[in-house]
């Protein structure tokens, strides 16, 4: 530790905002080496700044070091300019706590959010003196593991990694450490170890899976070649939410981060079912935590961080049965301390008068809706419940109210998309523009901007529109003209988000384990931190696809058959196939599905899993 | 139904205009040191919040807490001389408050000492620093000298930028007063007096790069620390 210690500090002032490298904020960890058994290098594979506001890295944080004798600490990705300044000076990636060098850890877990973060775990086994390929590290430790979203298809990077976890972490990562504490002493060698972890439910180990292939390139079968590996692997879930592990203590990070205040989970799974959406489907049923738990998570954290800005973390709060009384309950005590209460994910549909009183708070800033469609028809498609008379009348509510800042998201590219829907997005704008001015000039703000922003739709696993193909470049770029050339007012701001990140994630979101040399090609000739636009180098990930036979379009723009054997289908998320083929033929009929609240649609998730409608 | 008038009002309502001036005496090392000016403003606002002391805001319709750091501190640099000036609405006993701020600190930021503001911030004019040092194949007693012939040039000279004249150069010899000077194994130590404050300010990372420029080398390792802030007639600022 001194020795890397005395060599980042010489470093750290010939670099941006160096107190990202050194640890010691307040509320991290710290443990006598002696006293700990296994250790724990939790890397977000990304910088700082996005990594430490992730809130699944917070929780299992706390719960591993919850664990006298284990030991978690924060890795992240470093900026290219500290990269260099490691390389050129031999120091290997360590961890924020101790500051040692990541490699001698027992485990090194990756949390896989986005695709585009696959090369950056390269970049980081790399850094800590580790080679990238599972079959290359021989020894026991360190056990690469990984977690998260993306892990419901982790094939194009299944190579690199000794397991993955599969579905929420609560209990199953201290399963996992409990286990090698007790083989450790026994010295098993790793494939011994891997085996007995094969048992745990949720953990899949994927030098245990043969994949075969048709002649057209698509996946023939997936069988497991030991006894230990069951041939579907079920995702964990927590039933009893509300008694679930909640951190009592957040590390406070010295530099600003991009989400720098305290969160308290308030529910988790949606009801919804949008046919786009992963999360939608991957963290389902939805379960939701007890008023006076998370008003205690409020309070709790709110004095051990002494943040003054606290939010509510969801895919959809609005959503919480008892959502006015848990506002009531909140604010309550935020106005009391001079705390901010803020709350993301609220759907248009909920919103009342009364949320929109409670959110006035001491500026109006602004209001995000996601339409995600431009019209009834193709909303209905995506069964994003939302009409326009809906939004009209929050838009009619807020600006009343002062707001000035309208911001509505859309996607571009969605299945059964025809230029009258591009059109309607502009025809939507336009009308949230109209109704600013029919508002009286006593009642509204000084001016109004309607933002617009398009991203490009990318199909997932585990969603109704798996099946799909993603639009072409060709087409997208139609859409994104057509759409400019129906916006006549000045206060509407189009923009997009770039679409060749989205056509890299097409072909990552729905690979198979054939994409890892792909991966590891582009890794080498420089790709690292992709989801940075100023980093972000489609050309090399194009020679990568070139000098690796590489068809993108195979991936990400072919339409799959129902039949079809997807690269993630020994994968178990509990949301049955059938539901998903029983979606996707409504999606292009054009018909919507109740959500969960209004009645069961048999999505597949059985009742023990604890949902609030679901039995 | 509100009026656009109505919620304009500030957020604080139960507005306090009394308020309490401490200055407070900090420890600034170890990990700590690489805590930006900026992002240390926020770590101290968050230690109070935590430590339950009540700051008193500035009364408007963007309340802050006052805080107030008189003398930046460059980043890397130790210190346990800094001062730190706060208000707060409740009346604290000077040791209660250092010793409950102490509990809610991150390691490497310390309370020294709790006190009244004496001076005005526009009295600090100096400040002292201790600089270890080594060069890549040198013995400190060779650094050393080599620093001595340095600071015995007739002129110093660095490039100093400002936003109303642009860069132009400006002569740091007379500026520098070498306190004393010494060395240890491969390392040499210098102690420095430099003027510090808002009217001429001159950091000790200005006279090491003008240091570099002329052996024409470059530092291998280098520790700072701040030992003093004084007044023109060298008293300690209290």
């Amino acid at each position: 530790m001194e020795e890397i210690r005395n060599k980042v500090e010489q470093l750290l002032l010939k670099t941006q905002k160096p107190a990202r490298y050194i640890g010691g904020e307040h509320g991290s960890v710290v443990k006598d080496k002696s006293k700990v058994d296994v250790r724990f290098a939790f890397c977000f594979p990304d910088v700082y700044d996005v990594g430490m506001s992730h809130l699944g890295m917070k929780i299992l944080y706390g719960l591993k070091n919850a664990v006298p004798n284990f030991w978690c600490e924060r890795v992240f990705m470093p900026e290219k300019d500290f990269e260099a300044l490691m390389r050129e000076n031999d120091i290997p990636l360590y961890a924020l706590e101790s500051l040692d060098p990541i490699r001698d850890f027992d485990f090194i877990g990756f949390t896989l959010q986005y695709e585009l973060s696959f090369t950056n775990v390269l970049e980081m086994l790399d850094l800590a003196g580790l080679p990238v390929y599972a079959k290359d590290r021989k020894g026991l430790m360190p056990i690469v593991v990984g977690g998260g979203p993306c892990v419901c298809n982790p094939e194009p990077i299944a190579a690199f990694f000794d397991l993955f976890i599969l579905g929420e972490g609560e209990e199953v990562n201290l399963e996992l450490m409990h286990l090698y504490e007790r083989m450790k002493p026994h010295n098993p060698s790793k494939e011994e170890f891997l085996r007995e972890a094969a048992k745990i439910e949720g953990i899949y180990v994927p030098q245990f899976y043969d994949v075969e292939y048709n002649e057209d390139g698509t996946v023939a079968s997936i069988t497991p070649n030991v006894p230990e590996a069951k041939p579907k692997i079920k995702k964990r879930v927590i039933p009893d939410f509300d008694h679930a592990y909640y951190p009592d203590s957040f590390v406070v990070p010295f530099t600003g981060i991009v989400h720098d205040r305290v969160v308290v989970e308030v529910l988790r799974g949606c009801i919804r079912g949008c046919r786009f959406c992963q999360a939608g489907f991957i963290y389902r049923p939805f379960r939701e935590k007890n008023i006076d738990t998370i008003a205690n998570e409020t309070k709790t954290l709110c004095e051990q961080t002494g943040y003054e800005q606290v939010s509510l973390s969801s895919l959809s709060t609005s959503d919480h049965t008892k959502i006015i009384e848990l506002l009531t309950r909140l604010s309550d005590y935020t106005d009391k301390e001079n705390i901010n209460l803020s709350l993301p994910s609220l759907r248009i549909d909920t919103m009342s008068k009364e949320i929109v009183d409670r959110l006035a708070a001491v500026r109006k800033s602004g209001l995000t809706f996601a339409p995600e469609a431009g019209t009834q028809r193709l909303r209905d498609v995506i069964n994003k419940n939302i009409t326009e008379e809906e939004i009209m009348r929050t838009c009619r509510l807020a600006f009343s109210e002062g707001y000035q800042a309208v911001k509505l998201y859309f996607m571009l590219g969605l299945p059964d998309e025809t230029d009258e829907d591009i059109e309607g997005i502009a025809d939507l704008a336009q009308k949230v523009v109209d109704l600013y001015y029919e508002t009286p000039k006593n009642l509204r703000g000084k001016s109004v901007q309607v933002s617009v922003s398009c991203a490009t739709f990318v199909p997932k696993p585990f969603t109704p529109f798996e099946f799909e193909p993603q639009a072409t470049p060709e087409q997208i770029k139609h859409r994104q003209g057509h759409l400019l050339d129906c916006i006549k007012s000045k206060k509407i701001k189009i923009s997009y988000h770039q679409m060749n990140v989205s056509i890299l994630e097409g072909v990552l979101a729905r690979g198979d384990r054939r994409l890892a040399d792909t991966i590891y090609c582009a890794w080498k000739k420089g790709c690292t931190l992709d989801s940075w636009d100023e980093h972000f180098r489609f050309d090399l990930w194009q020679e990568a696809f070139e000098e690796c036979h590489t068809d993108t379009a195979f991936y990400a723009n072919r339409r799959r058959s129902y039949e079809e054997v997807a690269p993630w289908s020994h994968l178990d998320y509990l949301v049955s196939h059938e539901f998903f083929v029983r979606e996707n033929k409504k999606a292009h009929e054009g018909k919507t599905t109740r959500n969960c609240a209004e009645g069961c649609s048999g999505c597949g998730i059985k009742k023990e899993c604890g949902g609030v409608y679901c039995g | 139904m509100f009026t656009v008038a109505e919620m304009l009002q500030p957020k604080n309502q139960n507005l306090r205009l009394t308020k309490y001036e401490y200055r407070l005496v900090f420890e600034k090392t170890g990990r700590a040191k690489y805590i930006s000016h900026l992002d240390l403003m926020r770590c101290f606002q968050r230690a109070f919040k935590r430590a339950g002391i009540p700051l008193w805001y500035t009364q408007g319709f963007n309340p802050h807490a006052y805080l107030m750091f008189p003398l930046a501190l460059s980043l890397g640099t130790d210190s346990s001389v800094e001062i730190l000036d706060i208000a707060l609405t409740e009346q604290l006993p000077f040791d209660e408050l250092r010793d409950k701020m102490n509990t809610s600190m991150p390691e490497g930021l310390r309370i020294v000492s709790a006190g009244e503001p004496v001076m005005k911030h526009t009295e600090i004019v100096f400040a002292e620093y201790e600089v270890d040092f080594s060069v890549k194949g040198q013995t400190g007693d060779e650094t050393a000298r080599c620093f001595s012939d340095f600071l015995s040039q007739e002129k110093i000279e660095v490039e100093k930028r400002s936003k109303k004249r642009g860069a132009n150069l400006v002569d740091i010899k007379p500026h520098i007063n070498l306190l004393s000077i010494s060395s240890e194994g491969e390392y040499a130590r210098v102690s420095l007096r430099l003027p510090a404050g808002s009217e001429f300010n001159l950091n000790t990372n200005v006279v090491f790069e003008a240091f570099e420029a002329f052996f024409g080398g470059r530092i291998d390792m280098i520790y700072t620390k701040r030992t003093k802030i004084l007044t023109r007639s060298l008293e300690n600022f209290i």
